[in-house]
């Protein structure tokens, strides 16, 4: 379904998104291949003044994947009126086998890109731009993920017949469902919800220790710690917080609190999430480059800050989490 | 540190500004024509938008399910006996006939949509009294009264009396007494139509006895629409099934191809646009060089310079958003889309004044956004960094 406003956006964006990539690609190579930092040949300047061409093309990149990633949500919430059977962006995304990967390919790029864009922030923080190298090397492998991006999306929408039937959200997340959903209705509410309270917890202390007292295994585990808090608060907003917001015990939905009926509330909640487990699993990555010339107190500099930032993010973020459960409560609801 | 980088970007801003202001003609001009861009593409989003809402917002009127009979691939009258067949099935409300048809007034050169009803067996049938400017439903048993739209009181210029006559198909006249009119509310449905009892309609099309267009059945249980739908197919296999759901989808893939197609014709604008933007952002004038020399003398770094560009960039196509949204919404608000309407509306002649109101959803600023802003950054980067890598020496060594 090409002729729809939604899937042109969309496939516009992509491709502006890969002609930048291209360019900067193509700057990588050279880069890779004539790189001399001594030198002062004329081609040498000519590569200096590239790798800023470069960085700003991938800084713009990233910019309009996260526009793309919001839009793709939203065009899916917009196909799934034309989708018979499919009630929100849920039905729309699982109407064919591209929908959710898709989605995770944009979700996780914006991951990728933004530990590109920290690695040319540190670079240039030195004289000697230390890590050309390996970030140029790191630019060619993004963009076979630039590629997977726009095929999966390109495919998704290729695939949407307006005419075939797929389950809505209350049946995909509900409860009497299993199959595929096996990781969002294995565990009790219960469970999951002290699980998040305990990671939350756990984090506020690694986070705090790390500030006293810097230790490397300790930055790794507060890392760690973030991957696996990213994906259980994302499981933890699709079982327990959405139906909170929605106040509808059946309607569980990651999707639909993005919507104005819900006060954009989602934007809040993913906003807050998506930069925290950005700046907590950025911090080993910055220490992996710290021996490389002249990065030390930069890469210390960076570390305390993403620390408190995500610190910070995770406050905001439990808090907007909790509020509607906590509201819920305080007007008399039984837990 | 947070502090100082913030005092900068706020300082680049502002000789940002002070650039665009400098270079006002070249600004103004890119700025008008993205302007009109957008606008066109909102325009046409906003319309789309709109009318499927309109769309939605009528069929919450309409019967769950519309009963139809064919024959030979064409619809034909169907037999009130039907009604006894679908007495079996659970979850059915009532099933309700229905006449309706057009009406070519051939001295005017007209068509209005007459519509013959049981208003009573209506399950809100008392409540179309609401939709009345004044007058009252026909009931069943008052021959001859009819209840008119707007437009057909203009037409047959009903002003000062209440009677008037059409022509049977065998040219006979049948004489009309109107006992309301439709509130103009509800123009869109009602503007062309004459509501009368069944057995008016009947003889004025000249339908057999035991015969109506169509059978309207409405349902308790909306969930159970599609499975009742099923079974009347079953039932009765050479009656067509319209369900509501269904002809609200069909609306949406429409308009929304429509909308697509719009769109990709007007890519080549915004194809246009871009090739502008490009080639105005490249050329250099040599004082512009001079100016960026200038500054890399006084310690301004590349990525300043980008910065600058990129300000620019944001400003000009944010203003260039403002403008063209706010444009396009009076234009689809006040001027009721008058260039838009006959590609996304029928062809019909007798039309209804229509008054659209686009709702600016996020999501839709988003999607305008996406079409215009996103291709105008890419186009200006290339050139932004061009311009950014002059080498000072050679600008100020002439």
């Amino acid at each position: 379904m090409f002729l729809n406003p939604w899937s042109l956006a969309l496939s516009l964006c992509s491709l502006v998104v890969l002609v930048l990539g291209a360019v900067a690609a193509k700057t990588a190579v050279r880069v890779l291949r004539f790189w001399e930092p001594g030198s002062d040949s004329n081609r040498q300047i000519r590569l200096e003044n590239e790798i800023w061409l470069s960085s700003t093309l991938v800084a713009y990149g990233l910019g309009f994947q996260i526009i793309t990633l919001i839009l793709f949500v939203l065009a899916a919430d917009e196909f799934c009126q034309v989708i018979v059977g499919a009630m929100c962006a849920t039905g729309a995304l699982l109407a064919n086998p591209y929908g959710m990967p898709a989605l995770l390919v944009k979700l996780f790029g914006v991951f990728f890109y933004g530990f590109w864009i920290l690695l040319h922030q540190l670079d240039i923080r030195s004289e000697h731009y230390p890590l050309v190298r390996i970030k140029y090397l790191a630019l060619l492998l993004l963009l076979p993920m630039l590629v997977l991006d726009a095929s999966l999306q390109t495919l998704y929408i290729a695939g949407i017949k307006p005419d075939i039937i797929t389950s809505c959200c209350a049946v995909v997340f509900g409860e009497s469902t299993g199959g595929g959903t096996n990781l969002i209705t294995g565990y009790s509410q219960q469970g999951l919800l002290i699980a998040f309270i305990a990671s939350i917890a756990v984090l506020m202390i690694v986070g705090g220790r790390l500030l006293q007292r810097w230790h490397a295994w300790l930055a790794g585990l507060y890392a760690a710690g973030w991957l696996w808090f990213f994906v259980l608060s994302l499981v933890v907003i699709t079982t327990v917080i959405s139906s909170y917001v929605y106040a509808m015990p059946y309607h569980k939905c990651p999707f639909c609190i993005l919507k104005p009926e819900y006060h954009y509330f989602g934007f809040g909640l993913y906003g807050a999430l998506i930069p925290a487990a950005f700046f907590g699993a950025s911090v080993p990555l910055a220490g992996l480059v710290r021996g490389r010339g002249g990065l030390g107190g930069v890469v210390d500099r960076y570390q305390r800050l993403a620390v408190r930032l995500s610190l910070v993010l995770l406050v905001i973020f439990s808090g907007l989490s909790f509020y509607h459960y906590l509201k819920y409560l305080i007007s008399g609801g039984e837990g | 540190m947070a502090q100082s980088n913030l005092e900068k970007q706020l300082n680049i801003l502002d000789y940002a500004l002070s650039s665009l202001w400098r270079h006002r003609l070249k600004s103004l001009s890119v700025l008008l024509v993205f302007a009109a861009v957008i606008f066109l593409l909102a325009s046409f989003q906003m319309v789309t938008q709109a009318l499927s809402d309109k769309a939605k917002q009528v069929l919450t009127h309409t019967p769950e399910i519309t009963l139809q009979k064919m024959s030979a691939g064409r619809q034909e009258a169907i037999p009130l006996a039907y009604r006894d067949k679908l007495a079996g099935i659970f979850g059915i409300r009532r099933v309700v006939p229905r006449i309706w048809g057009y009406y070519f007034d051939e001295v005017r050169l007209a068509n209005s949509t007459v519509m013959g009803m049981a208003v009573d067996e209506m399950p809100e049938g008392n409540r179309l009294d609401a939709a009345l400017a004044k007058g009252a439903m026909p009931g069943p048993d008052e021959q001859g009264r009819v209840v008119v739209g707007h437009s057909i009181t203009k037409a047959l210029d009903l002003a000062g009396r209440t009677t008037f006559s059409l022509f049977r198909p065998d040219l006979s006249l049948k004489p009309f007494e109107v006992s309301g009119e439709f509130s103009r509310d509800t123009d869109i449905l009602t503007n062309d139509l004459i509501v009368m009892n069944l057995a008016d309609a009947r003889d004025l099309f000249s339908i057999p006895a035991g015969l109506v267009t169509d059978l309207c059945v409405y349902v308790a249980n909306p969930k159970e629409i599609d499975t009742i739908a099923k079974k009347i197919s079953e039932t009765l296999p050479s009656v067509r099934v319209l369900t509501r759901p269904q002809i609200q989808k069909t609306y949406q893939v429409v308009f929304g191809w429509r909308s697509g197609f719009g769109s990709i014709c007007l890519l080549s604008a915004l194809a246009a646009f871009v090739i502008l933007a490009w080639d105005k952002a490249s050329g250099l004038s040599p004082e512009e060089r001079r100016e960026i020399a200038i500054l890399k003398v006084l310690g301004w770094e590349t990525s300043d310079i980008l910065a600058v560009r990129f300000w620019e960039s944001v400003i000009v196509s944010g203003l260039a958003c403002l403008v063209g949204m706010t444009a396009a919404y009076i234009h689809v608000v006040y001027c009721a889309a008058a260039l838009f309407r006959p590609v996304l509306m029928g062809w019909s002649v007798l039309r209804p004044d229509l008054h659209l109101l686009p709702r600016m959803a996020v999501g839709d600023i988003l999607l305008i956004f996406a079409f215009t802003v996103i291709p105008y950054l890419a186009a200006t980067v290339i050139p932004a960094w061009r311009s950014a890598t002059v080498p000072a020496d050679s600008a100020l060594g002439g």
